[in-house]
Formats: C-alpha cells, structure tokens, sequence
C-alpha cells in the first residue's frame, strides 16, 4: 500500500513529492509549498519542475489533442501561480489542488468544444467475449487510451487520467475527487474492466475488417 | 457485494505491486489464484494504460514552457510589492530585472526553435559548432559572457533531458561544459582588462577616473587617483554600466531557477543518473555563485 508522508502525500505511480534522492537533501513538498506562498520563487519553480510532465500527461489524455494540451499545461501553472498566495494547506495538499485547476481547466474547454462521451459502458456489460490472448497483444498508444476513455464515464475517466496519466495514488485522487478511497477504487476497477472492453471489441472489429 | 469489494482490494493492491514494485503479473497471480484469469486481463490492461499514458512533453515545448512559466513568475514580486511587501531597496533594480526578462521572453522562443537539438541527437555537433562560432565573433568581453551565460542555461536543459533517459554518461559530459561555461563568465567579469574598462566607465563625470573600481551604488572614493584610459566617459559608461547590469541580472536569474531545475529533474531522475545529476547540481551552485561573485566585485 501508499505509504502517506507527514504532509499526507504517498509515493504514487511516477509521482514526485520526495523527501531525499541518492543522498541528496531536497526539500519536501509542504515547504516548498510554504515557501512558493510567501513568494519565493525558487520554491515555485521547484514545484513547477516536480508537476509539470504530470499535468501535461493528465491533460492530454484527457483532451487528446496535443497542442491544446500544450497551451492548457502551460496554463494551468500560470493560473497556480497567480493564486498560490492564497493557498492554504487546510487537508488538500498542493498535488491536489493543482490538478483541481487543470481539472477545472479540462471541463472548461469541453464545455466549450461541446464534446460528449459518445455511448457510456459499465461493469454491468458482458465481459465474457475478450480473448486473453488479444490482451497481451495489444498496442496502445496515447491517442487510442484516449479515445477509448471517451466511452467511460465522466467519473470513470477522471479517475484512470489521475491515476494513470497523472501518477497519483488512490489517497490523493480521493481527496481531488472528494469521494472516499474505496470510491475511487471501485471506480477504477470499472473504467478497467470498461476499457477492456472497448479496446478489445475495436481492436477485434479491426481484426474481422482486415479478414 | 462484499466480495466484489474485496476483488477490487485485490485488484489495486495488484496495480500497487505490478506497476510501483515491479513485480510481474505472474507473481501477482500466484498471490490470488482464484482470481487468475480476471486479474491477468484487468492488470494486462492496466499496463498497457499506464504504458500508453507516459507521454513527455517535447523538448521544444518544456523549453518554450519554461521560459513563459519562469517569466510570468518574475513578475510576481513586483505585484506583491505594490500589495505592501518589499522586494529590496533599488526600484531601478526591478525595473533593468523586468527588462532583461521582457528580453529573454522575446529571444526565448527564437533560442529554443534553434536549439533544438539535444546530445544525443545528430545535429547536436552542428549547434556547438555554431555556438563556438557566435563566441569567435563576438568581441566584447561582457557580451561574451552574456554569450555564456546563455549557453550555460542551455547545458542545463540538455542535461535535465539527458537525465530523463538515463544518459549518466552524457548528463556528466555536459556538467563539464556547464562548469566551463560559467567559469568562462567567472573569469570575463574578473580580467583586469575589463575591471579598468568598467572603473573609467562608472565613475564620475570628470576629466580623470579613478582606477579602483568603485561597487555599483556605492560613492566613489573622494580623491581618486589618476588614470591612463581614455573613453568618452558619458554615454560608453552608461552602456557599460547596463551591460554589466543586465548581465548580472541575468545570472541571477539563473543562478536561482537552474540549480531549481536540476533538482526538481533529480525527484523524477532513474536511479543510474542521480549521481551524475548529484554532480550537476553541485556544479550548477558553485558555478553560478562564483559568477555572480565575480559579477559583484
């Protein structure tokens, strides 16, 4: 399991909040939060390093399309930085409140692009019909996770971009989505066995069209 | 129900091992065989996912990224200094700060698109080979070390992508050329040709100038001595004194957010380029602190 650090952060799937590296003493992420609230920049730019693969991971999956992920990811961090004075550590660590802003960023500009999922799956669907083979053969790439998370749930699809796309652990992807762990933890399991479905139906529809 | 909720325990507790601890699915398996075949699908899968998510952004846009973000993060103090805190004693100071950042905002995106190329990539040969070029050309020792200074942002870049792909080798090759370039500006700002340039063109309007170098903001001495140099004091001094100011500047502004870089790069570093990147920032702080040092005397 995650093991929480005194400012509640666990080590997730990538993720970056470190205490010390190869011997090397680096500041922990509560007081380079402290610090980057009190304007020091140094604080802020270490953030911005630790955060920033991240975000952009996060956002690309869930818009798909790179350049508006570019644009949105710098975005985000411009729009932290002008509010991190008013940043206070009340529960939600600067993890989650970070990824809140690009999540908020993210609905906006669907909002905007009017873009629906097209048909949402759930665990209820049959699951019976994928061959274990097909699974390990399969190719994925950005584009075609992201594609198939758009037949997820709005929820299902936050939580496999946070967890996924983002590097965090289930704590930290509870705490942005403010459900419980065990939540969270359903959803994922959901969206995965969604996925499946999704990935191996096209990927067999592609198999019969080339046949 | 409940053993549903007890397959989804299991099911993270596997992504936990698999994806965090390295184990293989098959180890995973063995842990819960009555749950095999459901879990190598759903874990097959969630590889993939995760496989398929770790995208990085390009080089071009982490660059043009930073340059945005870090320009955006200067202004920052000037607007908490109109909100009543302070930000040192010189206003003038903040303004020549905005300046050479407006400047490095504008050249940025220029930089960037030309310095594409990284060690590890073929036309890497080429941009050295130009950057010795554009330092053969350029014949004053402040816009040499401007020239730099410059580079030395660059090093840095290369070694944070470096780092990224585990090039231990070539994160340590380019930290030599890191601590040579910012020797290399150690050693521009402290030659006694340019300290005697400097001491006719900051000092007061007179038709003699003091040879001991006054420090910028300071008085200068009450009975300078003689000097030998002959410059048209007034406007080359002006120039001179904003060089030197905008250079200083500049290292600074490097002195804090590279060091910053490197080590934000070390949190996310694979463990066979922590050394090397160890190196790197140890270099980086030296390096810029005796730069700026040299810069202040």
């Amino acid at each position: 399991m995650h093991r929480a650090t005194p400012h509640g952060y666990a080590r997730a799937w990538g993720g970056a909040q470190g205490l010390a590296y190869g011997g090397c003493q680096v500041h922990d992420e509560g007081d380079l939060v402290r610090r980057a609230t009190q304007g020091d920049q140094q604080a802020f730019a270490q953030l911005y390093e630790a955060h920033f693969d991240r975000i952009y991971r996060y956002v690309s999956i869930r818009i798909g399309d790179k350049v508006e992920a570019e644009d949105m990811t710098q975005q985000v961090f411009v729009n932290a930085l002008h509010s991190i004075s008013s940043f206070k550590w009340q529960g939600k660590p600067f993890t989650a409140w970070l990824f809140r802003i690009a999540h908020n960023q993210v609905v906006d500009y669907l909002r905007r692009k009017k873009k629906q999922p097209a048909t949402l799956l759930n665990e209820s669907l049959p699951s019976s019909d994928y061959n274990p083979q097909t699974v390990a053969e399969l190719n994925l790439d950005m584009e075609r996770v992201s594609r198939a998370t758009q037949q997820l749930t709005e929820a299902q699809r936050e939580v496999i971009s946070l967890r996924f796309a983002g590097g965090l652990s289930i704590i930290e992807v509870a705490r942005i989505m403010g459900k419980s762990q065990g939540a969270i933890k359903a959803l994922q399991h959901s969206a995965i066995v969604a996925l499946r479905r999704v990935l191996l139906v096209r990927d067999n529809e592609k198999i019969e069209s080339l046949s | 129900m409940k053993k549903s909720k007890a397959f989804r325990d299991i099911f993270e507790e596997c992504l936990e091992f698999v994806l965090v601890k390295g184990e293989t699915i098959e180890e995973c398996l063995r842990r819960y065989p009555e749950h095999a075949r459901e879990l190598k699908s759903l874990l097959e899968i969630a590889t993939a996912t995760k496989k398929a998510t770790a995208v990085q952004p390009s080089p071009e846009f982490r660059e043009r990224a930073r340059q945005q973000f870090y320009a955006a993060l200067r202004e920052m103090p000037a607007q908490k200094k109109r909100a009543g805190f302070s930000w040192g004693r010189q206003p003038q100071w903040a303004t020549v700060v905005a300046a050479v950042l407006a400047l490095l905002l504008v050249s940025g995106g220029t930089v960037a698109a030309a310095s594409g190329s990284m060690p590890d990539q073929p036309l890497y040969t080429v941009k050295r080979a130009s950057e010795q070029v554009r330092l053969a050309l350029t014949p004053s020792r402040l816009r040499k070390a401007e020239l730099y200074a410059r580079l030395a942002d660059r090093r840095v870049s290369e070694i944070v992508y470096l780092a990224s792909r585990s090039k231990s080798e070539q994160v340590l090759q380019t930290t030599e050329s890191l601590d040579e370039h910012l020797a290399r500006i150690a050693d521009l700002a402290t030659t006694p040709k340019m300290m005697t340039y400097e001491t006719s063109l900051t000092a007061p309007m007179s038709t003699t100038t003091p040879t001991e170098t006054p420090a910028l903001g300071k008085a200068a001495p009450e009975t300078p001595p003689p000097v030998t140099i002959t410059v048209p004091r007034d406007d080359a001094a002006r120039v001179a004194f904003e060089e030197r100011t905008e250079l200083r500047a500049m290292v600074m502004y490097q002195a804090i957010h590279n060091p910053a870089r490197l080590k934000a790069a070390l949190m996310n570093a694979p463990p066979k380029t922590r050394l090397a990147l160890l190196r790197a920032i140890a270099t980086s702080e030296t390096g810029y602190q005796k730069a700026l040092q040299s810069l202040e005397d």
